[in-house]
C-alpha cells in the first residue's frame, strides 16, 4: 500500500498529469468553443452548450461501462479494489449523467421550446440517471462489507443492461434527438466537429482525475474505518 | 435443475396460497392503485388508453415487488435457506423456482386487475389481443426474472421493499414501456408500428434477464452471511 503522502506524488499516482491536462486543454477549449468553432445560425450562442452536453453524456456512458467491468472483476476474480472504482466510477457517471440532463434541458428550452419531452433519448437516459441513484443508494447501506461488495457488484452488472439501449433508442425508435456523427448528411460542420472532439479528450483528462482521486478517497476512508475497528478491538481486548 | 425448481414452485404456492394474507396484501395495493388513479377521472370521462395501461403495469409493478419479498421472506422467517443451499442441486433452481413461483402469482393477480382498469378506469378490450397477451407474458417472464434475482439481494433488509423497488423499477422501465404501449393498442389506441416492435424488444429483454439471472443468482444467494 503507498505510504499516504505518495497522494500527490506524481510518480506513483497518474491523478496529478490527469488534473494537469485536464484544467489546461480544457482551458484552450473554451478558446475553441467561443473562438474558433463558428456560431449555429439557428441557436446562435446557445449551441455552444452542445460542447459540454456530449462530453458529460459519453463520459457519463464511460463511467457506467467502468462500474460494469469492476463489477465483473468483483464478482468473477475478487478484485477488492475493484469496489472502490466501481463506487468512484458511479458517483462520477451519476453527476456527468445528471449533468448531461440538465444541459439539455437548457438546449431543448431553446431548439424545441420545451424543458422536457418523453423523446427515448432522454427517457432512456433519465432511467440510467434513476438505475444509477438506485446503485448509489446501495451503496450506502449499512451492510457486511462482503455482501454489500456482492450485491454492489451484481447490481452493477445489471444495471449496465440498460445502457446500451440509451445508446441505440434514438435509431430504434423515432427521436427528435439530433444524431451527432451521422454519414448521412447535415452532420457537423468540420470546426464544430475538430472543437468537440478536444472537449471530448479534455473531459477524459478531467473524468480520469476525479475518478481516481474519488477511488483514493473511498480507499482512505475503508482504510480508516479498518483501523477505527481493529484499533477498539485491540482496546477493548486490553481492558478486559 | 428442474425437480428441485418444481419442488420449490409447490412449496411457495401452497405456503402462499394457504396462508390467510398470501396474495390479499398485494392484490390490495395493486387495487388501491387502480382506484387512485380512478378518481382522477371526471363523472363521465375516461382516462386515456395509454394511461390505463400504465396503471396496469404500474399496480403490477407494485404487487410484484411485495410477492417477491414474501416468496423469499418465506425461508427468512423459518430460518431455513442453508437447507435449500446445501440441496445438491444448482442453486440456479432457487432462482428459477422463485421466478416460476412469482410469475404464477403476478398472473393471478392481473386476472384482478385487468377487469379493474376495465372497470374503473373506463376501458374496453377493442384492440388486438392475442399480441397483447404475448407481450403480457413476456413481460410478466422478464419482470419474475429480474424480480427473483433481485428479492434475493433485499432478502434480510430492514427497508427491503423501498431498497428492491428503488432498484427494480428502473431496470424494468423498457419491460412496462412495451407492456404499456401494447395494452394501450389492446384498449384500442391505433399505432402504426402496431405490437411487433415492442414484442421484439420484450424478448430480447427477457433474454438478457433470465441470463443475467443464470449468472448472478449464486452471488447473491449464499450462505456467508
Amino acid at each position: 500500500m503507498p505510504a499516504p503522502n505518495a497522494f500527490w506524488n506524481r510518480k506513483t499516482t497518474p491523478l496529478f498529469p490527469f488534473a494537469l491536462f485536464g484544467g489546461l486543454s480544457f482551458a484552450c477549449c473554451q478558446y475553441l468553443i467561443y473562438c474558433y468553432a463558428p456560431t449555429e445560425a439557428v441557436m446562435g450562442l446557445m449551441q455552444k452548450i452542445f460542447y459540454l452536453h456530449l462530453p458529460l453524456a459519453w463520459w457519463a456512458l464511460f463511467s457506467f461501462f467502468v462500474v460494469f467491468l469492476g463489477s465483473v472483476l468483483c464478482l468473477f476474480k475478487r478484485a477488492p479494489r475493484a469496489d472502490s472504482l466501481c463506487a468512484a466510477a458511479a458517483e462520477v457517471g451519476v453527476l456527468l449523467s445528471g449533468l448531461a440532463l440538465l444541459t439539455g434541458m437548457v438546449w431543448a428550452r431553446k431548439s424545441w421550446g420545451v424543458w422536457w419531452t418523453w423523446d427515448p433519448r432522454l427517457t432512456t437516459t433519465l432511467i440510467m440517471w434513476f438505475v444509477y441513484a438506485g446503485y448509489l443508494v446501495l451503496r450506502g447501506l449499512d451492510l457486511p462489507e462482503g455482501r454489500k461488495t456482492r450485491m454492489c457488484a451484481v447490481v452493477g452488472v445489471v444495471a449496465f443492461l440498460d445502457v446500451p439501449l440509451v445508446f441505440i433508442s434514438a435509431r430504434i425508435w423515432r427521436s427528435i434527438h439530433p444524431a451527432v456523427f451521422t454519414s448521412k448528411e447535415g452532420g457537423l460542420e468540420p470546426e464544430m466537429k475538430l472543437t468537440v472532439m478536444a472537449c471530448l479528450l479534455c473531459f477524459g483528462f478531467l473524468w480520469a482525475a476525479v475518478v481516481w482521486l474519488r477511488k483514493r478517497q473511498i480507499d482512505s476512508l475503508a482504510a480508516l474505518d479498518r483501523l477505527a475497528r481493529t484499533g477498539a478491538t485491540a482496546f477493548d481486548a486490553t481492558k478486559e | 435443475m428442474l425437480r428441485m425448481t418444481l419442488a420449490i414452485l409447490r412449496k411457495d404456492v401452497k405456503l402462499t396460497l394457504s396462508r390467510g394474507n398470501g396474495l390479499i396484501q398485494a392484490l390490495l395495493l395493486g387495487l388501491l392503485l387502480v382506484f387512485v388513479f380512478s378518481l382522477s377521472q371526471g363523472i363521465g370521462e375516461s382516462l386515456s388508453a395509454r394511461n390505463a395501461a400504465a396503471v396496469f403495469w404500474l399496480s403490477s409493478a407494485f404487487c410484484q415487488v411485495l410477492v417477491f419479498n414474501q416468496l423469499y421472506a418465506l425461508e427468512e422467517v423459518n430460518q431455513s435457506r442453508l437447507g435449500l443451499l446445501l440441496c445438491q442441486r444448482p442453486i440456479q433452481a432457487v432462482w428459477l423456482g422463485k421466478a416460476a413461483t412469482g410469475f404464477l402469482m403476478l398472473l393471478l393477480a392481473q386476472c384482478v386487475f385487468l377487469p379493474a382498469t376495465i372497470v374503473f378506469l373506463g376501458q374496453n378490450l377493442s384492440g388486438p389481443l392475442r399480441p397483447a397477451f404475448a407481450v403480457l407474458l413476456l413481460t410478466d417472464a422478464g419482470m419474475c426474472a429480474l424480480g427473483s434475482l433481485l428479492g434475493a439481494l433485499a432478502q434480510g433488509q430492514t427497508t427491503r421493499e423501498s431498497l428492491l423497488s428503488i432498484v427494480l423499477f428502473p431496470l424494468l422501465t423498457p419491460l412496462l414501456l412495451a407492456g404499456t404501449g401494447v395494452g394501450a393498442q389492446a384498449f384500442g389506441t391505433a399505432d402504426p408500428d402496431g405490437p411487433g416492435a415492442w414484442l421484439g424488444m420484450t424478448c430480447a429483454f427477457d433474454a438478457i434477464f433470465i441470463a443475467a439471472g443464470l449468472l448472478l443468482f449464486p452471488f447473491l444467494y449464499a450462505g456467508d452471511d
